[in-house]
Parts: structure tokens; C-alpha cells; sequence
């Protein structure tokens, strides 16, 4: 495989500055889906792209170690498992798929709860996928 | 001057679409497609919505390109001579005879955000449509000021579900394939 990596003082600098905002950008999209655009979806996608860029300012395999994929795997799987809770739970309880509003919590905690699992998803799948695609197969 | 940026928008999209598919080398192909999606993404916000926008900006722009280039660093790169593929003309004109087709029922479509659009009736015959139920009803009964957020998760929770669902498969078969050793990427 030809060499991807080239280390960059620049590149690097930026991205240390960089990524803790798009972090917390992240996040707010993801917890902030109910009053202004956005969501599980949108935010998880942007967390994934924070970690895409730390891995491209200092190589996949030290972001790899780093990051550990023990911990993206439970990320996503938790989040699946999570939203799945929700889902079945609601209709344990009696209700309708997903009618959270059955859960000890208002329903606006309780869409905000369900978009942080998706978030969890999202986040954790995206990660994944560049990840193997990039480190993964036969160990080149 | 909102006609000529959507002009320009217009332009550029096509443009870019264009050299996506007629480029030959896949990573100029992949640098021009980040740019359509770009460009598609500010026409999602000249149409009014964001939701979709962020998610294109994200996803189409982003990940996308990132994934694809991951995944042409690890194949064969075409060096074939000539910066453009060969265009096969009578697949071109097929293509060009649906675009007419297509762009024939555009003079039909409603003007953007009017009050007309079948999709914006809050009514028909005196009765609720989901839309207007949505907008009616959807911060009463949730609370939530974002209705997207509202239908996706709420209204049309299960559809949502289905969703994640899908994505979880689909990185579980990534992971089979090529997840294999106990550590990714060590042997």
C-alpha cells in the first residue's frame, strides 16, 4: 500500500485546535435537536467527522490505538441496544412504538434521550467504517 | 440577486455532477462529487431545510468522500492517458431523453414555500392533512419546537428505528468481512 500518512505540524496544530469545538458541536446538535435543526443523525455524523480528522492529522493506526475499537463498537452496539430498549419498552408498557411519553420523563427528554442513542449509532457505525476501511482486511 | 446566487447554485451543481461522472480519475471524481454535495446541500437551505442541509453538508460532503477515498487508497487507481472517460452517445442520449421527461414536469411543480403547494394544505375538505396535523399539533403534544424532530423520532419513531437498524447491520457486515483479527488491522 502506497504511504497515506504524511505528519504536518500544521495540519496537526489545527485540528488540536479544532477538534474540541467540533466535539461540542457535536454535541449540541445531537442535544439540541428538538428546538433547532438537527438530531441524532446529524450530530453522531459530525462526531465521526472530528475523529476523521484527528486521524488525519496524526495517522489511523495511532487514532486506532488511541481511540481503542473496543470502545467504538460499544459505543454503537450500547446505542442499538439502548434505542432498542426504548422501542420494545414503550410497547411492554401498552403504548405505541416509541410512545415515550409512558417513561418517567417528559416527552421532550424522552426524544431527546432516543437522539442521543441514534447519535451513539451514528457516531459509533461512521467511526467504525472508516476505521476498518482504512486498517482493516488482511493488515497491510 | 436571490435568482442569480440560485442561478449560479443551479450551475455549479450541474457542473460538478457533470465532471463527477465524465472524470477519469477516481479521486478527482471524488473531490469534484464533495463539492456537488456541497453545492447541494446550500440548495436543501435555499429550499428551507436545514435538517436535510447539516445531513448533507455532514454525510455527502464529509464522510462520504473520506470513506470513498479510504476505500480507492486501498485499490487499483486508474492511470489510463486522457483526463475524461469516453461518453457512450446512446447512452447519452437515453440519459438526455429522461432529463427532458423530467424536466418537462418542472413548469408544474408549485413555486418554493407557497401557500398553493399540495404539500403545505393544513386541510383538504375540512379535514386535517398529516402536515397540518404536524404543525398544528406536534409542539402541543410533544413540546418539542423542531417538528422534524418531533415526526422523526416521535410520530414516526418505528421508520426511525428501521433506520438505525440499517446502519447497524450494515457496519456489522463491515466488521465480518473485514474485522477479522482480534485487533483491527494487526494480523
Amino acid at each position: 500500500m502506497r504511504r497515506t500518512y504524511f505528519e504536518s505540524p500544521i495540519v496537526m496544530t489545527t485540528v488540536r485546535l479544532v477538534a474540541p469545538f467540533a466535539l461540542t458541536y457535536g454535541a449540541f446538535v445531537t442535544l439540541h435537536g428538538a428546538e433547532s435543526p438537527g438530531g441524532g443523525f446529524q450530530g453522531g455524523v459530525v462526531v465521526a467527522a472530528t475523529v476523521i480528522t484527528v486521524a488525519f492529522a496524526f495517522g489511523v493506526r495511532p487514532t486506532v490505538d488511541w481511540v481503542d475499537e473496543r470502545v467504538v463498537v460499544g459505543v454503537f452496539a450500547g446505542g442499538m441496544l439502548a434505542f432498542g430498549a426504548v422501542t420494545v419498552g414503550t410497547v411492554l408498557l401498552g403504548g405505541a412504538v416509541l410512545q415515550v411519553d409512558l417513561l418517567p420523563v417528559s416527552i421532550k427528554y424522552g426524544i431527546e434521550a432516543v437522539e442521543v442513542f441514534i447519535g451513539a449509532i451514528v457516531a459509533g457505525v461512521v467511526t467504525s467504517l472508516f476505521f476498518l476501511l482504512s486498517e482493516g482486511g488482511d493488515g497491510e | 440577486m436571490t435568482v442569480a446566487l440560485e442561478l449560479a447554485l443551479v450551475v455549479f451543481v450541474v457542473s460538478t455532477a457533470v465532471a463527477t461522472a465524465v472524470l477519469r480519475d477516481i479521486v478527482a471524481s471524488i473531490a469534484v462529487f464533495a463539492a456537488f454535495s456541497l453545492g447541494i446541500s446550500v440548495i436543501w437551505l435555499v429550499l428551507q431545510a436545514p435538517d436535510v442541509a447539516l445531513t448533507e453538508a455532514a454525510v455527502g460532503a464529509g464522510i462520504m468522500s473520506v470513506l470513498l477515498l479510504v476505500t480507492v487508497a486501498k485499490t487499483a487507481r486508474a492511470s489510463d492517458e486522457g483526463a475524461l472517460v469516453s461518453v457512450n452517445p446512446r447512452a447519452l442520449a437515453a440519459v438526455g431523453l429522461l432529463l427532458l421527461v423530467l424536466v418537462s414536469t418542472v413548469p408544474a411543480l408549485p413555486e418554493v414555500g407557497s401557500e398553493e403547494a399540495p404539500a403545505l394544505q393544513k386541510t383538504v375538505d375540512g379535514e386535517l392533512t398529516p402536515y397540518g396535523y404536524y404543525v398544528e399539533e406536534a409542539y402541543n403534544e410533544t413540546g418539542v419546537e423542531n417538528s422534524v424532530t418531533a415526526v422523526l423520532v416521535y410520530y414516526r419513531g418505528f421508520d426511525t428505528f428501521g433506520e438505525a437498524t440499517v446502519v447497524f447491520s450494515a457496519v456489522v457486515g463491515v466488521l465480518v468481512a473485514l474485522g477479522g483479527s482480534r485487533r483491527w488491522g494487526e494480523e
